[in-house]
Parts: C-alpha cells; structure tokens; sequence
C-alpha cells in the first residue's frame, strides 16, 4: 500500500519536472503553456485575491442540496412505483429513458422552466443523482438474500421496519455506488451547467474557469483544474473511502 | 416427555396438513398431522426432497397452506416470534451489525426497552453457546459452527415458544456436529426449550429426540414414535443399534420406492 503510494507520487512528481522541462525549451508560447510555479501561484492568487474559495463553497452547498433531494425522491419514486408489476416495469423504462441523457443537454430546459439560478442548477444535480440511484435501489432490493428478509419478518420486522432494519443495510453496497455514481455525474454536470451560466444566485467554480478563458489567464485554468481534480479526491479517498471501511468492508460484504 | 405434570395442552396442533406448490403444481405435503408438546424435541428424518423444510416452513409462517397449523390454539397466519427458525445456511446473522447485537437486536423489536437489560439477556445466551469472547465480532470473522451457536443464542435469548431448526448442523464436520449435538442437548434441558428438528441424520436424531419422525416420498409420514433409549446417547446404549436399524429401513425403503418409479 505504502509503496503504491510511494509509486504515485513519483509519477506526479516525474509530469511535474517534465512539464517544467517542456516549459523551458519554449516549444509553445507563455500564454498556452505556463510553467508549474505559474499555476502554483495562480492557485495561490485564486484563493486569495479572487474569490475562488467562496465559489468553491457554493457549488458545493447546491450540490449537496441536490444529492440529498435525488437520493430522497429516489426513493420515494422506487418504492411507489414498487406498488405493483406494471407500475414497476414503467419506471424501469423511465430510469432507462432518462438516464441516458446527459445533464448538459437539460441546461435548456431548466433554465428556461427555472431561469439562470440555483433552481436551475439543482434541476441538473438531482436529475444526475436520481436515475442511477433508483438504479441502485431497485436492483440492490431486489439482490436482498431471502434468508435475511425471512429472519427479520421471523423477529417480528414488516413494512417501513423491514425496509429500514433488513433491505437498506443489506443493500447498502449498492446504494452506495449509486450514491457514488450519482455524485460523479452531479460534479461534472454542475460545471458544465456553471460555465455556461455562472452558477445561480451565486457564481460557482464553472463559471471561475469561463472566467479565467476569457481573461486569457491559462495559468488559472490550470489551477481550477487541479482544484476540481482535489475536490474530487477530497470526496473520494477523505468521504467515500471511509465510509465503506466503516460499514461493507467493516461487515465482510466486499473484500 | 418431561414429569407428568406438563399440561396436556399442544402448543403446536398440526392437522390434515396439506401444501402444493403452484410451479410445477406438485404436492409436497400429503395430510400431515401431529402435536408438539411443552419441552418436546421432535426430530424429523426423511429422504431429501421429502417435504421435511417445506414442512417447517408452513410451520414458521413463509408458506401458504391448507389444513390447520396451530400454535397455542391460534391458527399459523404469518411469521411471527413465537416460532423461531434456526437455518441450515450459516448466512443467518446480519453481517452489519456485532455478534452481541444480533442477538441483542430481535429483543428491541420485541419491545424490551432498556438497552443494557437487552445486552445483558443477549450476554447470559452468548454465554450459554460459549461465545462470550466472540462479543463484538462481526459474523464474517466467525466460523460456520460459531455462526450457528449464536443463531441458537438468539433464537433462545427471544424465548420462543417453538425453536425450528432446518438441520441446522448439517454442512458441520463430523466432530463439530457432534460437540454441537451435545451442546444443544444441554442447554434444551437447561432451559426446557421446545424443538423441532429436521435431519438428514439417523444418528442425529436418535441422539438428541425424545420423540422421531420419518416422513415419506410422497409427503406422508410413516413413522411417529417415542424415543426408547435414554440420553446421553451413545452407540453402545441399549437399542441404539435395533432403533437405528429400523430406521435407517424406513428411509432405505423410500429411496428405492423412489427409484422404481
Ligand atoms: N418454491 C418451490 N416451488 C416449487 N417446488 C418447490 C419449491 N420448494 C420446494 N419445492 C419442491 O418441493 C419438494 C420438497 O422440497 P423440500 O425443500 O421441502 O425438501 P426437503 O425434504 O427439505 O429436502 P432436503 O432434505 O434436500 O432439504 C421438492 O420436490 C422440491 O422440488
Ligand atoms: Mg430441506
């Protein structure tokens, strides 16, 4: 493990002499090709002269506004629609109807049903969120061994009981890579819906990048790159990782 | 079957019991009838595929069937815990929560309130299994004998009245089945648990029945009797070998009956 780590690191470290070196042969002009301590002052300048953490804070604050209200209409819909066979084949068609369209291609459509704000952009991140979760709960309930519905009915579990006692935690390994891919989704569809328009009531991190292009500053690109790049890692490694040690791999369901 | 002064009451009342399944219609259980009394411990031998899990299962409320299936005089309607099963597949626990909670757990949802009289109920059976340093395991770090034990624990620490066990100690090795025969059979007295048991095993059931059934191919029983010899049994105790004989003909018969068809 510590030599994996060992092992990654040094190839970051190798792109970054690389890219220095490349820098200082002048193949490409300054304003296309920066050096490394550009984009690391960039990335410091952001933070400090501009207002990037702020930015930062607010696409994060819609996006999990939008996670919570995808993953809970996710679940209210899945289990309506659970009511009986046909209603159940219906959603099936719809999570696969929907789930294929990109968020992007829905930037029309919110902002002309919501106009350019945050409702606009939470439209996008709930619709990122809740056709993959919906995915997740419909199949992990479905992937529930008998034998752990039938011990908790046999203690005494039923309706919202046995859901909450035996069908989330028994499924939660799926849940939560529904959860997982619907947050990859949200992030890169909130973006996208902030670079084209700013990002609601607020301006976001999508629109610091637009920003950064149109004053031809390709050292700052940079560095929002690399922060969207940590953010993503922060999430994946600082949240999601220790949340699966705390619970399916603690639990011996995955290995 | 205990001193004499147990009432007379069934607390399980089976009756012209009948069970198909729709796919492919078959008909499993061909009017089944028996009593299971106070500190009874039933144990049922049959072919496979005889019925005997199917049987049990109607019992436990999974299964819709006809006929009458009474538990205290009230009539079998769902699964509910007063009639506890013990599986054969050592995936009985819930993975997610600790050895303790396991048991623990089935006591909140039967309404005792109090954590620490829960966890303190749930100690006094884990104890009883031998598994009191097993406490905060998670099931995966358990062996299939140990997973069993404490779906025995738990079955016990919810005081059901009937304890249903689907050869629970079936996939065991030979020594860890008999340490756990032996283990059963000291905490039934203990405790004066009702149970019934299902077994591939004629040894099994000798051993650990006061009372042997053998059900046949076609859904019937063919045999229903008293234990004769006395625990603890061995071998070499008097019968053993007549009784085993006897049944091990019954169930030889229905094999062959089966492959003349
Ligand atoms: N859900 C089901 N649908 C249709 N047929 C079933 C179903 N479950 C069991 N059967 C049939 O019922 C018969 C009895 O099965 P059951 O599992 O009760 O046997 P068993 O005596 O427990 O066998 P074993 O000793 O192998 O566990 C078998 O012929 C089986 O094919
Ligand atoms: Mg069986």
């Amino acid at each position: 493990m510590n030599k994996k780590l060992c092992a990654q690191i040094a190839f970051l470290v190798f792109i970054l002499i690389l890219w220095q070196i490349l820098y200082s042969m002048h193949i490409w002009p300054e304003l296309l090709f920066p050096s490394v301590s550009m984009i690391g002052d960039a990335f410091i300048r952001a933070f400090t002269e501009r207002e990037l953490g702020v930015m930062i804070l607010h696409s994060l604050r819609l996006l999990i506004e939008g996670l919570f209200i995808g993953v809970v209409f996710a679940f209210i819909l899945s289990s309506l629609f659970a009511i009986n066979e046909n209603l159940s084949a219906i959603y099936n068609m719809l999570v696969c109807m929907f789930d294929l369209i990109p968020g992007i291609a829905l930037i029309p459509v919110a902002i002309l049903w919501l106009g350019i704000g945050d409702e606009a952009i939470i439209f996008m991140v709930v619709h990122s969120v809740i056709w993959p979760m919906s995915r997740s709960i419909i199949d992990g309930f479905k992937a529930v061994p008998k034998i752990y519905t039938e011990v908790g009915k046999n203690m005494g579990l039923y309706g919202a009981k046995l859901i909450f006692g035996v069908y989330l935690p028994a499924s939660f390994e799926r849940l939560f890579s529904g959860i997982k891919v619907g947050w990859a989704r949200a992030w890169r569809g909130l973006i996208s819906a902030e670079m084209v328009f700013g990002g609601g009531s607020a301006l976001g991190i999508g629109y610091y990048i637009t920003d950064r292009r149109t004053n031809l500053d390709i050292s700052g690109i940079f560095a929002t790159i690399i922060v969207i790049i940590l953010i993503g890692i922060v999430v994946e490694y600082g949240i999601f990782r220790v949340i699966e040690k705390n619970t399916v791999v603690k639990w011996g369901m995955v290995h | 079957m205990g001193d004499g002064t147990l009432s007379t009451e069934p607390i399980l009342h089976i009756e012209n019991l009948h069970k198909e399944y729709d796919n492919p219609v078959t008909l499993v259980l061909n009017n089944v009838s028996f009593d299971l009394f106070r500190e009874d411990f039933l144990c049922i031998l049959g072919p496979s595929g005889c019925g005997k899990s199917t049987l049990i299962r109607c019992i436990a409320g999974f299964e819709k069937y006809s006929g009458t299936i009474e538990v205290d005089g009230k009539r079998v309607e769902s699964p509910g815990s007063d009639r506890t099963m013990v599986f054969q597949d050592f995936n009985q626990l819930f993975p997610w929560i600790t050895v303790i909670n396991n048991i623990a757990y089935p006591l909140k949802i039967n309404g005792m309130k109090d954590k620490a009289e829960r966890l303190k109920k749930a100690e006094t059976y884990l104890n009883k299994v031998g598994l009191s340093e097993y406490r905060d395991y998670y099931p995966h770090q358990l062996s299939g004998g140990m997973k069993q034990r404490v779906a025995i624990a738990r079955a016990m620490a919810l005081g059901s009245r009937i304890i249903l066990m689907d050869e629970p100690f079936a996939a065991l090795d030979a020594m860890s089945r008999n340490q756990m025969q032996d283990e059963l059979l000291r905490i039934k007295e203990g405790e004066g648990m009702t149970v019934l048991f299902i077994t591939h095993n004629i040894q099994e059931a000798i051993t650990l029945g006061n009372r042997i059934m053998v059900m046949g191919n076609s859904g019937n029983i063919i045999e229903h009797m008293e234990n004769p010899i006395e625990k603890p049994v061995t071998p070499a105790s008097p019968g053993y070998s007549e009784l085993w004989k006897h049944l091990n003909r019954l169930l030889r018969n229905e094999c062959q009956l089966e492959k003349g068809q």
